[in-house]
Order: C-alpha cells, then structure tokens, then sequence
C-alpha cells in the first residue's frame, strides 16, 4: 500500500457516513497502526491461515482427485461425489452418526441441566460436588474408554456384574449390535455431563432471583416458573450447549476407536471412524475429503436450524 | 412477562415467622437435607466409579482381577502391572514424549493466543473485524476436515514422525481461545488502558503489566483447555507418528487394548497413567478449574 497515495476526495455524505472513523483513512496512520499490530496478529494469523484456511481450500481440491498419498494425483472431476452419493456405506455412517447424536445430545443436557439446579443452591459444599462432577471433563478420553471397556466386559465386567446382584444376565455390551451405541454415548454423556453443568450453572446464577420471588408470590407452581422463568433465560446457554456438543458430537472418534473399532457389524461406525479408515487405511483421499465435506455441510445445516430455532425465540434482555 | 414486576406491597408475604421453631418441623428439615445430600452423592459416586474400578484393577495380579468382583478393593497394593507396562513396553518415553509435547503445545498457543486476542480487543488497526470474523468462521470448521490436508501438509514438510507434526498445528494459537480471551479482555474497564497511552505506555509495557495480571483468570482457563486439549490429542498423533520412538500416550494405550487382549489388569494400569497427571492438576486447582471453566462459559 504506498504510503503517499492521494487522499479520495471526500464528499459531505462519505464524511457524514463515518464521522469518527477519520484516523482509519489516513493511510500513513493505517500503516503504523499496522505495523503496531502486526507482531501481535501474526503468529496466530499464520497459524490460522497454514493449518485452518489452506487445508480447507486443499481438501476442496482433493476431492476432486483420486490419490493415494503415493503416487500422482489424477483428476477424476465429480467420481467421488457421485459414488458417495451411490454408495450405501457412506449413507450408513452418517445415518449411525445421527443415532449417535440422538442418543447422546438429549440425555446429556437434560443431566446437565438437572446437576445444575441441584448444585445452583446457596448451600454447604456446593463448591466440592461442583468439582467431582465437573472431574470426568479432565480425563483422557482414550483411557477412560479402556476403563469402561472394562466395566462393560460381558464375563467380569463392573456393570453385569451388578446386574447379577439383582438377577439378570447383562448381555455383551459391546458385542452386540443393539447395545453397542448406546453405550458409546453413555460413556460421553458421563464424561460431558458435569462440563456442561457449568454453563448452565452460569446461566442460572444470571437470572435475577427476584423474578423468582415475585412469580411465587403471584402463585406460579414450580412447573410454571420452569418454563416460563428457567428455559426463558437460558435460551443463549441452551443455543452455545447444543450447537458445540452437537457439532462435537458428530465427530465422536477416540471413543469408538478403543471401544468397538466400529463394530459390531457396523453398529458403530460413525462418520468420523469412516474416514479415518477411508484415508488412512485404504488410503483412498478423495473419498476421504468427499466425506469429510459432507460431514461439514451436515453440520453447517444443523447448527444453522439450530439458531434459526432459537433466534425465533424471544430472548429476554436482562439489564 | 407480567411475573417480571416485583411487588414491594408485600415484600415478606411468603416467609415463615422465624421463632420458634416446631421440633416435627425441625426433623422434615433434617431428612430433606439428608436425602439431598444423599441424592448429591450418589450421582458423585457415579462420575466417580469408573476412577475407583481402574484403580482396583490396576492394582490386582491377572489372576486376582478375575477373581475377585470389580468392587473389591486389591488385597495388597501389587504393583507388577506397572512394572510390566513401565519397563517392557517403552512407556516411560511415551510419558516423555507426550509431556514435552503438550507443554510445547501449551506454551505457544497460550503465548501467541494471548497475543492475537490482545491486539483484537484492544487494539486499532484496519481490517481488525473483518480477521476476527474469519476467525470465528473457522470454529466451524470440523477437525476431520482439515485432517487429510493437514496430513499432507506434513508430509511436504518431511515432517511426519517428528515431535513438530504433533503440535504444529495448534501451537500458533486456535480461534477458540483467542475467542474467549478477546471477550475477557474486552471486558476489563477501558480507562485503564487509555490512562497508561496517555503516560506514554508502550503496547508491550500495557500487555505485560496491565493486561496480563488483570486478564489471568481467563488466561488460566486458556492454559487449561490447551493442556487438557494437548495431553487427551489421539486422532491427529494417531496419524503423524508411526514410529515407537516419537508416540504418545493415547495412541500407545489404544494399541495395547489390541496387543494385550484380555490382559485387563496392564491396559488398565497404563490408563491411569494418563490419567493420574491429570488427577493431580485437578486436585491441586480444584477451586481454581471450576472457576476458571465457567469464566469459559460467561464469555460467550
């Protein structure tokens, strides 16, 4: 940008458009403001550009090639796109995806939602039970997936073993093509649950007790003061807890990888279990960057009636 | 909302005179408070168990752990399975390795986040909102995207298999924490930055004495989500290492779930390997995380 470059000749409306914004279009003001900035901005600017825009870009590319990391590219136009589309495996993973997400996502706000208004109260060691539940966040999810393993073994494991106490015989968890889901998901909500508790105890500790008060005393039960007072106001809570877990959700990995490799069957192969497998093990690329586009428009659309859902809402506005 | 005015006509309409106090009255409080706590930890025991149950069965011989039922505390504190998982099968440099690297993750992605979200929040300079707005676009993106193009990338480097491809990627900062960051920091009360301008502060003076002690429970909370973030990576070293001598923690516990199949009493002892350091931090900042993690969720 030269440094020297004539000033636009402003008009009266350009002037009146942005009055202040005056010492932005000094040029040579820009530049030092620049180079003020710029050893700030640029670690993160390279950063974001090298391992997020680019690969982006590179992925849109790689999708309309067969490779397979080795030899030379060959450009093959939509083949990747159209066998996708015919090919059932693909329909199948983001169909178990979504299983994965039912199962997992209402659960999860619900108990966190729950954990929350029991720990909001102003009460004694509040504070320690905050913490135990919030502690599962913490640990590694590729470890806690063995230990449940474990507890879910058909023979020795924690969870029928229980069973037994009261006379059932657990099935083989993991084994089983029915089981085997539900029990992925019921590790993430344990891990997840408590996390989630937070942002909802902030929520709840933003809304005016007053309001509270005054909805008793005009005889409100506490059903009522729940929907009309509670959900309300964590209408902002609610939108960044789903739309992160939902988009968190949908790329379930680690948990699969260590519990069930995607099976049984193919009970349990997820989306992002496909293509790992699809690039890395078949090393088929394109198809691997197809899917993963997919995957991306899926989740584009469903956090976009997310908001749509919640910005239909009124949101109230507390000063 | 018609509840939302308060009526002051009335203010203690619905409190109970304070004294005295019914004994009945007193004993429902007692088992009200009883059977919330007893609920509370109840649902503790069960965010809980999974810890307890590895930690029984880490420390049970093979033969013990079947044995045994999965509840029953070991006999003696065997340590053989740690010895085992220790000394035979290189973890003690899987431990090295995902140490440094998450340390060097955590280092650079705090530094350069704290950086960026300082010049996005306190600083003028042309083109700020539209970058930040191209940050934001990129918390959308799924990590699976970026994960076959990021892969090739490295190869082109010829970096595959070294400790560099492990945390390349997120060491220059990630839009989410410089996210939260700029938010706090915009918070902050604003006279005092243009009071330091007006002494004549340079930028770097004002980030290091005034924003970073005023802005460090945010700054605490990045540190965390980057090193909980760098210590729980699998996928991403899953796929850059394939060497023993550069592989980390998660990616050797989930190849020793298939190499010692049904050997129950290891796979569990190198878990709590992963997970006892993590223990430790949480315990040492107990106060401090919880904090700190809900600071995540105001800043919004």
């Amino acid at each position: 940008m030269p440094v020297t470059a004539p000033r636009r000749p402003r008009t009266p409306a350009a002037a009146a458009k942005r009055p202040p914004a005056d010492r932005n279009r000094n040029p040579a003001g820009a530049v030092r403001k620049l180079a003020i900035a710029a050893p700030f901005i640029l670690p993160s600017l390279i950063g974001v550009a090298l391992f997020l825009v680019i690969p982006v870009v590179i992925v849109l590319v790689l999708s309309f090639v067969q490779w397979n990391f080795l030899t030379s590219p060959r450009w093959v136009g939509f083949a990747n796109f159209s066998t996708m589309v015919k090919d059932d495996h693909v329909f199948h993973a983001l169909l178990i995806s979504a299983y994965y997400v039912l199962w997992n996502i209402p659960l999860q706000t619900v108990l966190a939602l729950a954990l929350a208004m029991l720990l909001v109260r102003k009460m004694p060691a509040m504070g320690v039970f905050r913490a135990l539940y919030v502690l599962p966040y913490m640990s590694t999810p590729v470890a806690m997936a063995v230990v449940w393993s474990w507890m879910f073994n058909a023979q020795n494991g924690l969870i029928n073993h229980l069973l037994l106490l009261v006379g059932v015989h657990g099935p083989d968890w993991l084994g089983s093509t029915s089981t085997a889901l539900p029990v992925v998901a019921m590790v993430n909500i344990w891990q997840y649950a408590g996390y989630n508790m937070l942002f909802f105890l902030a929520g709840l500790l933003a809304i005016p007790p007053q309001l509270y008060e005054s909805a008793s005393i005009d005889g409100a039960s506490a059903v009522k003061r729940f929907t009309r007072i509670t959900l309300p106001l964590l209408n902002s809570t609610m939108l960044f807890v789903l739309v992160t877990d939902i988009i968190g959700s949908f790329q379930i990995f680690d948990t699969v990888y260590v519990m069930t490799q995607g099976g049984p069957g193919n009970s349990t192969d997820v989306v992002n279990y496909q293509i790992y497998q699809t690039a890395f093990q078949n090393f088929d690329v394109g198809s691997a960057a197809a899917m993963s586009l997919l995957l991306f428009a899926v989740i584009l659309v469903v956090t976009a009636i997310q908001f749509r859902f919640f910005r239909s809402r009124i949101t109230y506005e507390i000063a | 909302m018609a509840t939302t005015s308060v009526t002051p006509a009335r203010p203690n309409a619905a409190a109970p005179p304070p004294q005295p106090r019914a004994p009945l009255q007193m004993t429902l409080k007692i088992l009200k408070y009883s059977v919330f706590y007893g609920c509370l930890a109840l649902i503790a025991l069960v965010f809980l168990g999974p810890y307890v149950i590895a930690f029984f069965g880490a420390f049970k011989s093979e033969a013990n752990l079947f044995a045994t039922a999965p509840w029953a505390p070991p006999h003696s504190l065997y340590l053989g399975n740690f010895r085992t998982v220790l000394f035979s099968d290189d973890f003690i440099r899987y431990l090295g390795n995902t140490l440094l690297v998450t340390c060097a993750l955590t280092a650079g992605q705090v530094t350069f986040g704290v950086l960026s979200a300082y010049a996005f929040a306190r600083l003028e300079f042309p083109g700020r909102d539209a970058l930040f707005s191209v940050y934001l676009a990129t918390l959308m993106v799924p990590n699976v995207v970026t994960l076959v193009p990021l892969y090739t990338m490295m190869r082109e480097f010829h970096l595959i298999n070294m400790y560099w491809a492990i945390f390349l990627p997120y060491v220059l900062g990630i839009p989410y924490t410089i996210f939260l960051m700029r938010q706090y920091f915009r918070s902050l009360p604003s006279d005092v930055f243009a009071a330091a301008r007006v002494d004549g502060c340079s930028e770097w003076r004002i980030l290091t004495r005034i924003l970073i002690p005023m802005g460090k429970p945010i700054i605490v909370t990045a540190t965390l989500i980057a090193f909980v973030f760098g210590w729980n990576n699998f996928l991403w070293p899953l796929i850059v290492t394939d060497s023993n001598s550069k592989q980390v923690l998660t990616v050797a516990i989930a190849g020793l779930q298939s190499s010692f199949n049904d050997q129950w009493n290891l796979v569990l002892a190198a878990s709590l390997v992963s997970l006892i350091p993590l223990l430790v931090i949480f315990a040492v900042f107990q106060k401090h995380i919880v904090r700190s993690l809900q600071l995540a969720g105001v800043n919004r």
